[in-house]
């Protein structure tokens, strides 16, 4: 039976270690044509499996007038760690976006 | 007042992370609503100059950004004002009355300084007109990528300051409408800019190429030709040792026809392992110009082969694991570029402005360079990749080809030019890997130039010996430009004054 304990846990840490590399995984959408303006970031961390989410700070850009030309959602290697070291109870994720600066009909010089 | 303050001092990073200003207080150029070109740039000229008098008035340096791209750092300046121009980038279509006699305005067209190259692209494809050649990405404002001398490999091309025919600077001292001596802009036009036209050769050869160091550069005019087609091929093969001499000696159909189609191609590019790079696949991308035709079927940036400039994955383990490099790399190669069409496969085709990306970084970049006397590759290259390799470098080796480039400080300075371009992670390991490259090629007595948006570890004393009497008129336009010594102070960095272009 001692082997099966093994295997099991073999299994346990593949499983957290395939969540840890994973969770670093960059997620990104972007629009068609994006003209993009210089990135800005926070960190969102969600509480409790997912019940309630808090920000760093509020979702504010300067330059958004344009809206947003694309999102990257991603997790640091510390914050998967402190994901997997509360069972998931906090799990802080970074969102990095980067406003658009618009596309303007062209002129007559 | 087009210029806004954004937010209070503090940090910012550059596009691809390679470098960071501290203590950096940030404003924004913006484009308004005027109703003619003319009268927008002359609105915000007369901003930037009153904005460049209270950056001298509270002693803080300034630095322009576009869209941040060089990983040279040339962008970089702590303890000082930042421009962001990216909200400045209208364009505008030229009339015949705008221009000087025997000009043609229909080729031209106005452009503010924070447009994008696929700005810029994009609206003279509207016109039925394409840029001839550009980089490999088209995320840089077109400003800044001219600045710095960006290319692609164009093979009868130069760099992508070749397009331009006259441009606006603004110094503390003055507007100035910077154009060669027989002039391309009228009178009238240049007056209702808010500039002083200055016609000369040597002023607008060293303005073309500017490295951000004779002013802020407001609008340019840009030229064009009509609009045209590509048709990419893209395939993966074993090079022959002896290609090198063919494409040493400038017989491209032959190469072409080696590995592609029996036809001249208008662009050439080979990505190697240096890791044996004769015995490994290339990455090999060629295309070929067709007239224009509506009817042709669309295609996708991927399907076109975009996004072939750099690798930027795999990183650590090419660092941490040295005897996989090569397997690594070459893995790399396969999964990281766009695959075919190959001959075999059913032609794509694409306008200039469709066959190029806006890449996202997604891990730290390394990319470095030397351009190289075409006629020098075949002695040269196989030596590069064998230093390369042998101390530890990191990244795919690119060939690229182009003609000599407009403006004092390019690069591309031989009549035909071979670039080899060093673009992948980032790490020690690989930047002490391309020392060595360029300590090889100074024994060899092979010469070579470096680009100034990629991290080449240039100096002062190396810039001049590297440019020569080009860099002692470049020095002598920037004095008559900027003849006060604290003006020039105003636009110098750390990096900039260490390559000397401003102090």
């Amino acid at each position: 039976m001692m082997w099966l304990g093994w295997a099991l846990a073999a299994l346990g840490f593949a499983l957290i270690f395939g969540q840890y590399a994973a969770g670093q995984a960059d997620i990104f959408v972007s629009i068609a044509n994006p003209r993009p303006l210089d990135e800005e970031s926070m960190v969102v961390t969600l509480k409790g499996w997912g019940f309630a989410a808090q920000a760093a700070q509020p979702f504010v850009t300067p330059e958004s007038d344009h809206g947003l030309c694309d999102v990257r959602l991603f997790a640091t290697r510390r914050q998967m760690l402190v994901a997997i070291a509360t069972f998931g109870f906090l799990r802080p994720v970074t969102v990095a976006w980067r406003a658009n600066a618009g596309i303007l009909p062209l002129g007559d010089a | 007042m087009p210029i806004v303050k954004l937010g209070e001092e503090g940090r910012w990073t550059n596009y691809h992370g390679t470098g960071t200003c501290e203590a950096a207080t940030r404003f924004a150029l913006r484009s308004g609503d005027a109703e003619r070109g003319r009268d927008e740039i002359a609105i915000a000229a007369k901003s930037v100059q009153d904005w460049l008098a209270q950056a001298a008035a509270e002693k803080r340096r300034v630095r322009p950004l576009g869209a941040g791209w060089s990983p040279s750092n040339v962008n970089i300046s702590s303890q000082s004002w930042l421009l962001h121009t990216r909200r400045f980038n209208r364009c505008f279509r030229m009339g015949a009355d705008d221009v000087r006699p025997g000009i043609d305005a229909g080729a031209l067209m106005l452009v503010e300084a924070g447009a994008l190259v696929d700005e810029v692209s994009d609206k003279f494809e509207e016109q039925g007109r394409s840029l001839w050649t550009s980089g490999a990405g088209n995320g840089q404002t077109f400003a800044g990528a001219s600045a710095t001398g960006t290319h692609g490999s164009m093979i009868a091309r130069g760099g992508i300051q070749d397009h331009i025919r006259a441009l606006q600077i603004v110094t503390p001292a003055g507007i100035r409408w910077i154009e060669p001596d027989a002039g391309v802009m009228s009178d009238a036009f240049i007056a209702a800019t808010g500039s002083t036209a200055l016609r000369d050769d040597n002023m607008f050869a060293a303005a073309q190429l500017p490295v951000g160091s004779l002013g802020i550069v407001t609008a340019l005019v840009v030229d064009s030709v009509p609009k045209f087609l590509v048709r990419p091929i893209q395939n993966l093969r074993k090079v022959d040792r002896a290609a090198l001499d063919w494409l040493a000696a400038g017989d491209f159909r032959r190469f072409s026809a080696a590995y592609a189609l029996d036809q001249d191609p208008d662009f050439v590019q080979m990505i190697v392992n240096p890791y044996k790079p004769f015995k490994r696949p290339a990455m090999l991308r060629f295309l070929y110009r067709e007239p224009w035709r509506d009817d042709y079927p669309r295609a996708t940036p991927g399907q076109l082969g975009a996004g072939y400039d750099a690798l930027s994955l795999l990183g650590r383990l090419l660092n941490d694991y040295p005897w996989a490099r090569g397997p690594l790399l070459q893995f790399a190669m396969k999964q990281g570029y766009a695959s075919g069409p190959d001959i075999d496969a059913p032609p794509v085709y694409g306008s200039w402005g469709e066959g190029l990306d806006t890449h996202r970084p997604l891990a730290d970049l390394f990319n470095a360079s030397v351009t190289i006397d075409r006629a020098d590759l075949a002695r040269a290259f196989e030596r590069i990749c064998a230093v390369y390799a042998r101390h530890g470098g990191s990244t795919v080796v690119t060939i690229r080809f182009m003609e000599r480039a407009q403006g004092l400080l390019a690069p591309a300075r031989f009549t035909h030019n071979a670039v080899i371009d060093f673009d992948g992670p980032r790490s020690q390991r690989t930047a002490d890997a391309y020392a060595r490259v360029v300590e090889c090629l100074d024994a060899e007595g092979i010469t070579f130039t470096r680009h100034w948006a990629k991290s080449c570890r240039l100096d002062a004393a190396r810039v001049a010996a590297d440019y020569g009497e080009d860099f002692r008129r470049w020095r002598a336009a920037r004095d008559r430009l900027l003849p006060d010594p604290a003006h020039r102070a105003l636009f110098g960095s750390e990096v900039l004054d260490n390559l000397g272009l401003t102090c």
